[in-house]
């Protein structure tokens, strides 16, 4: 039935044309091996009643290195049996030494969850299993349960740091006879929480020492370009790689679709949602089991809820058949699609990038992918959701109007032939080290000779006494400060003032009087999504806010009701980024570099209607929404005028210049400071004090600076974590490097006109952005 | 970075050229203890005696032999029993702080005893952080050797703060203490009475004791600190006396525990109220005797809101319903409206008593004092409901009164 679709699509006239690449990828037959002779025969016995009787060769290559007492991190792709070779070095402990322990982390509770099902599964047949997850979750009174039976505790890293390590007298047990340490999803903690998670292993390791346990590490990884290197980095141990897969795999088939132009003369393309939820439609009336994957919470309900009237359209049609999925919906609905989707009541689901970490969805045939997903690391993520182990399936990626998908689907050998994006990180960042350092101290003294994680942090023990948190006494410091330090330290940079969404409905007649939450909303999105009169959708159902809580000192509510629209809503959105303390400043040739804090202010200003279906603009308002502000640390870069009128004259050239090179500059500095292109934020703005700075949309901003009596424009490269962990004093320093670096990334690319690439791509920045960025980048280096 | 170093050494120079200041008074002296050496680092050790008849506040120590231990451990419910008063460990710790986890250190326990014919307050103090081992030998033997521990709080602070002390130290902590924490009964008691359940405020209300220049709990980790620091132990004299203050507070309340629960004569209405919550879910016939003496001796307003309330509950139970009646009608009268025995006398009427005409009239005088209180409009609506109901089936003659 698949194979039939992909070819009336190909060869169709109607959709032929809009497919601008496939490629086939061929089956391949399983690489066997047979239980290795060490493996445990109770063990051996779980795994033949669950219809297994040889292991794929990569779980018997890890069994072999772990059984070697190496660390190992495992990347094969998805659906190849990953979590087997975890299970099986830790069951095997477990089966063969009771009173041994396991720790399992997943980045988060859901994870977890689908984690201890699996393992119950497995491990029916086996004795002296005691498994439970461990988490936020977990009611108080059953805290001391699981702290005094479990011998494999499955967590995630803000649990660890928080919950277990400052407590970890209550671990005695667990920390004596800690024999392995998995990581799951360890692709996932790149960036600043790779940095952190590094860290909270540092302590981990010290306490297990403490109590006498030297834990080995196993780890499984997505396909990102150093899984090994990341690995090292985040354990601080030697760690051999496994990737070759033994799994089989089907036929796999990948489409670009780029949707049709139906505006010749402006170059409009049809909505590429549409565009997503007809073909998805047409997959899923033909019963093919199929994934849909949307950027961002709206688009997933807009998406579903096309989907939904067009397979409700049948005659037996049954609009339940397809999911939504999404962080916001509560736990229990969410556990409920994870549930119809392996029983398979569900034959498709439509879901952010939720569903891209590895949560038991079963089997899917087809995946479609409405929006590039922004890495190729994500990419593939989301494409190996459709695929099982014998038949064909296929993955169609369907590109937005917007400059980088454009780019994607017409230039496929960039998009098939780039290798996974590399994650980085900086355990020694010394704002995040001395954060964890602190914790460090809290859970044991630390002699001064101490190295933590290999590091030599005398001179931070120094500073931290003079501070007077840590005080030494005898041969040891000791924490000497009332506070609980992990409470100061987020391991991630949300917060966890979440608004819960509330349904009134039902209020006024009487027939409720119970609150009726019907959703989460996370408190950095918040006002873009749940603002007065934005129409939120839960699976599909619209309800319109009423009201939007916020002010400090209330609980953070938004009001809803249910409300009967063809229409969605859409935020618009300004930004500024302003000085306001200046720490240090150097005079280049062509420019000058400073660095300091700056404050960086988002606003919500109103929101677009939109049709559901034919995408139209049918209506705007306007909100009234508090700035939301954040103070940070920047570099900046200011390129005066002798500069410019070397490089143009047109203003409006330079300035789409300038933000090519903006664009170029962020995306090229993580090399230089380890970190991830989601901890920096870049901004084209000018000198103005932050007291006077309006925020401003992306076009009103380039407005501005056209009509800017002086023109002074500046690129701010800031941090995008609050107050700072030091990356713009890095940047600062690595300035005229990172410069350089640019001009020749910017001559060795080949594209003609700006890609994602380089200066990003070429709708985005304009037709000239590329040269103009040359020129600048010639000035600002000579 | 190499530029804070050589910062750092120019201060040292800067520093080390002073004269040196005279040294401190040691702490022991500054305290009036001394050092005891326990083959594991020495510490602080400070001791006081004081007679039986020695009154803390109003209350006479002593009254804690005559205390009837195994009422009292019904009463608050402790696992385990309690031994003769003689081996009791009245324990209070001061910390380094209130977070818990293993970065908060106790550097001060106090402990009270029995002994013979004083009361015997030891307190063990670690001058620095490295004399936590001797801190922990010395209070070894005290928890092995005693029969129960009492504390205030120390469910949930104290004894979980030195378990984590003992096990952070690779010792043994003796898991099975008996333990009573005093807190729980005096929540029961006295929430509702008084504005709070803190150990000052029951110590000002119930053992009538006035702290003199007391240091305030918040301070004390600070004065730790900065003890540390500069050496300087005067400061630390007002937190030797505001921990043996404690200690004893932890003596008084047992007595008066012991007193109140064996006879309840000379107890004020409001702590008989408090004793029937008390005894209510332990011996369900003596609490509702402590709240019908408590009412007959007349309590002030709010503290004879709840206890009509739970009283009316237990006769609504046991079907008394004039009994419960009478207590409704009563708690209606009181001047802060409160919508529980409308509601109660509402549906008694409607439901029990078939008398529709009353239960309206009951309600719409409940629904105008409820606005004229300016009630929460769930209380109004609830009202309002239940108004329309009731005319609703007056209307319709459905379930109508049995005279008519």
């Amino acid at each position: 039935m698949l194979g039939e679709i992909l070819d009336d699509l190909l060869i169709s006239a109607s959709t032929g044309r809009c497919i601008t690449a496939t490629r086939h990828f061929p089956a391949r037959p399983p690489v066997l091996a047979a239980f290795p002779a060490s493996l445990d025969p109770r063990i051996a016995e779980a795994l033949r009643a669950r219809g297994i009787e040889q292991l794929f060769s990569h779980q018997a290559r890890v069994w072999e290195l772990v059984e070697a007492g190496r660390h190992v991190v495992v990347v094969t792709p998805t659906a190849s049996g990953k979590t087997l070779c975890y299970n099986l070095p830790a069951l095997q402990s477990l089966v063969e030494r009771p009173e041994a322990r396991v720790l399992y982390l997943f980045p988060t509770k859901a994870l977890a969850q689908d984690q201890l099902a699996e393992l119950e599964a497995l491990a029916k047949a086996l004795p002296e299993l005691r498994m439970f997850t461990y988490d936020g979750d977990t009611p108080q009174d059953a805290r001391r349960a699981v702290r005094a039976r479990a011998n494999l505790v499955l967590t995630n890293p803000d649990m660890l740091h928080s919950g277990i390590l400052p407590h970890h007298t209550k671990w005695a047990t667990l920390f004596q006879n800690l024999r392995y340490v998995v990581i799951d999803e360890l692709h996932a903690y790149r960036g600043v929480f790779g940095s952190h998670l590094a860290n909270v292993l540092r302590r981990l390791r010290r306490i297990c020492a403490h109590y006498g346990s030297t834990p080995q590490f196993i780890m499984a990884s997505a396909t990102i370009a150093n899984p090994g290197e990341l690995a090292g980095r985040i354990t601080g141990e030697p760690v051999d790689e496994v990737t070759e897969s033994g799994a089989p795999t089907g036929d796999k088939t990948f489409v670009c679709y780029n949707p049709p132009v139906v505006n010749p003369e402006l170059g409009i393309r049809a909505p590429y949602l549409g565009e997503a939820a007809k073909l998805a439609i047409r997959l899923l009336r033909a019963e093919v089991p199929t994934i849909v994957f949307a950027q961002s919470r709206l688009s997933t309900e807009v998406l579903l809820t096309t989907i939904k009237q067009g397979v409700a359209d049948r005659a037996t049609g049954d609009a339940g058949i397809v999911r939504g999925y999404r962080g916001g919906y509560l736990p229990s609905r969410r556990r409920a699609v994870e549930r119809e989707l392996r029983a398979g009541a569900a034959l498709g689901v439509v879901s952010t990038n939720a569903l891209e970490l590895g949560v038991d969805i079963g089997h899917l045939d087809a995946a479609v992918l409405a929006g590039y997903p922004g890495t190729i690391a994500s990419l593939w993520q989301q494409a190996g959701r459709a695929g099982r182990r014998a038949d064909p399936s296929a993955a169609i990626l369907v590109a937005t109007s917007a400059p980088l998908d454009q780019f994607m689907v017409t230039h496929p050998d960039y998009l098939f032939g780039t290798p996974p994006e590399h994650a980085r990180i900086n355990p020694d960042n010394p704002f995040i080290l001395v954060n964890h350092l602190k914790c460090a101290a809290f859970e044991l003294p630390i002699p001064p000779d101490e190295r933590f994680g290999g590091v030599d942090v005398r001179r931070e023990l120094a500073a931290l006494e003079d501070e007077g948190v840590l005080h030494r006494a005898g041969p040891r410091y000791h924490w000497a400060s009332e506070t609980y330090p992990a409470d100061h330290v987020s391991l991630r940079t949300v917060t966890t003032d979440n608004f819960v969404v509330i349904d009134t409905t039902f209020r006024d007649a009487q027939q409720t009087k119970k609150r009726q939450i019907i959703a989460e909303v996370d408190w950095g999105s918040a006002f873009s999504t749940i603002h007065p009169k934005a129409i939120y959708l839960v699976e599909s159902v619209p309800y319109e806010v009423q009201e939007l809580r916020f002010r400090e000192d209330e609980e953070k509510v938004a009001y809803v009701k249910r409300v009967d629209v063809d229409y969605f809503t859409d935020a618009v959105s300004a930004k500024g980024v302003w000085i306001l303390r200046r720490l240090e400043g150097r005079e280049h040739g062509g420019y000058l570099a400073e660095q300091g804090e700056v404050l960086v202010a988002e606003k919500v200003v109103g929101f677009k209607k939109i049709k559901l279906g034919t995408m139209e603009n049918v209506g705007a308002g306007e909100v009234e929404l508090p700035q939301q502000e954040k103070q940070t640390t920047s570099a900046w870069l200011t390129v005066p005028p002798a500069t410019l009128d070397r490089v143009s004259t047109s203003r409006e050239e330079l300035i789409d210049g300038l933000r090519a090179v903006t664009y170029l500059l962020h995306h090229l500095a993580p090399i230089f400071l380890l970190c991830d292109v989601r901890d920096l934020g870049s901004w084209l703005g000018d000198t103005t004090p932050a007291e006077t700075g309006a925020v401003a949309t992306r076009e009103s901003a380039k407005r501005r600076l056209m009509q800017a009596e002086h023109f002074n424009p500046t690129i701010y490269l800031y941090d995008a974590h609050a107050g700072g962990i030091g990356l713009a004093e890095r940047v600062f320093e690595v300035l005229p490097e990172l410069l350089r670096h640019g001009r020749r990334t910017l001559q060795a690319c080949a594209c003609a006109l700006g890609c994602p690439s380089c200066v990003g791509p070429v709708n985005e920045v304009g037709r000239r952005a590329k040269a103009t960025a040359a020129r600048l980048l010639a000035a600002l280096t000579d | 970075m190499a530029s804070l170093d050589e910062l750092r050494r120019v201060i040292r120079r800067i520093e080390t050229a002073r004269p040196p200041r005279p040294a401190a008074e040691p702490v022991e002296r500054v305290v009036d203890g001394e050092l005891l050496d326990t083959g594991q680092g020495s510490l602080v050790v400070v001791r006081r005696e004081y007679p039986l008849a020695h009154r803390h506040g109003g209350e006479p120590l002593g009254d804690v032999l005559a205390a009837p231990l195994p009422l009292l451990a019904r009463a608050a419910r402790v696992e385990g029993s309690l031994a003769g008063a003689e081996r009791l460990l009245f324990l209070d710790t001061e910390t380094t702080g209130l977070a818990g986890g293993t970065g908060t250190y106790a550097f001060l326990v106090g402990a009270a005893l029995v002994e013979r014919d004083r009361i015997v307050v030891t307190q063990f103090f670690m001058r620095d952080f490295d004399d936590e081992p001797a801190l922990l030998t010395a209070l070894e033997p005290l928890l092995a050797g005693a029969g129960a521990v009492v504390t205030f709080n120390g469910a949930a602070f104290d004894l979980p703060l030195l378990e984590t002390r003992f096990v952070l130290a690779r010792r043994r902590w003796p898991a099975a203490l008996t333990h009573l924490d005093l807190l729980r009964p005096a929540r029961r008691v006295w929430t509702g009475c008084l504005a709070d359940c803190r150990l000052a405020t029951l110590e000002s209300a119930v053992l009538g004791l006035a702290r003199e220049d007391d240091v305030p709990g918040a301070l004390i980790p600070l004065l730790y600190f900065d003890y540390l620091r500069s050496r300087r132990a005067a400061p630390l004299r007002r937190v030797f006396e505001h921990n043996r203050h404690d200690v004893l507070s932890l003596v008084a309340l047992v007595g008066w525990f012991g007193r109140a629960l064996s006879d309840t004569t000379g107890l004020r209405p409001e702590a008989l109220a408090g004793l029937g919550r008390l005894w209510e879910p332990v011996d369900l016939e003596r609490g509702l005797t402590c709240y019908r003496a408590a009412l007959a001796a007349g309590l002030p307003e709010r503290v004879a809101r709840w206890a009509r309330l739970r009283l009316a509950w237990w006769e609504k139970r046991a079907a008394r319903w004039s009994a419960a009646c009478a207590l409704w009608e009563a708690a209606r009268r009181h001047d802060v409206f409160d919508p529980r025995p409308w509601e109660e006398l509402a549906k008694f009427h409607e439901h029990r008593a078939r008398d529709l005409t009353t239960a309206r009239a009951v309600v719409a005088d409940a629904l105008g004092r409820a606005r004229r209180a300016g009630a929460a409009p769930r209380v109004l609506d609830d009202l309002a409901y239940r108004l329309a109901r009731l005319e609703r089936r007056l209307a319709t003659g459905r379930f109508a009164p049995a005279a008519t």
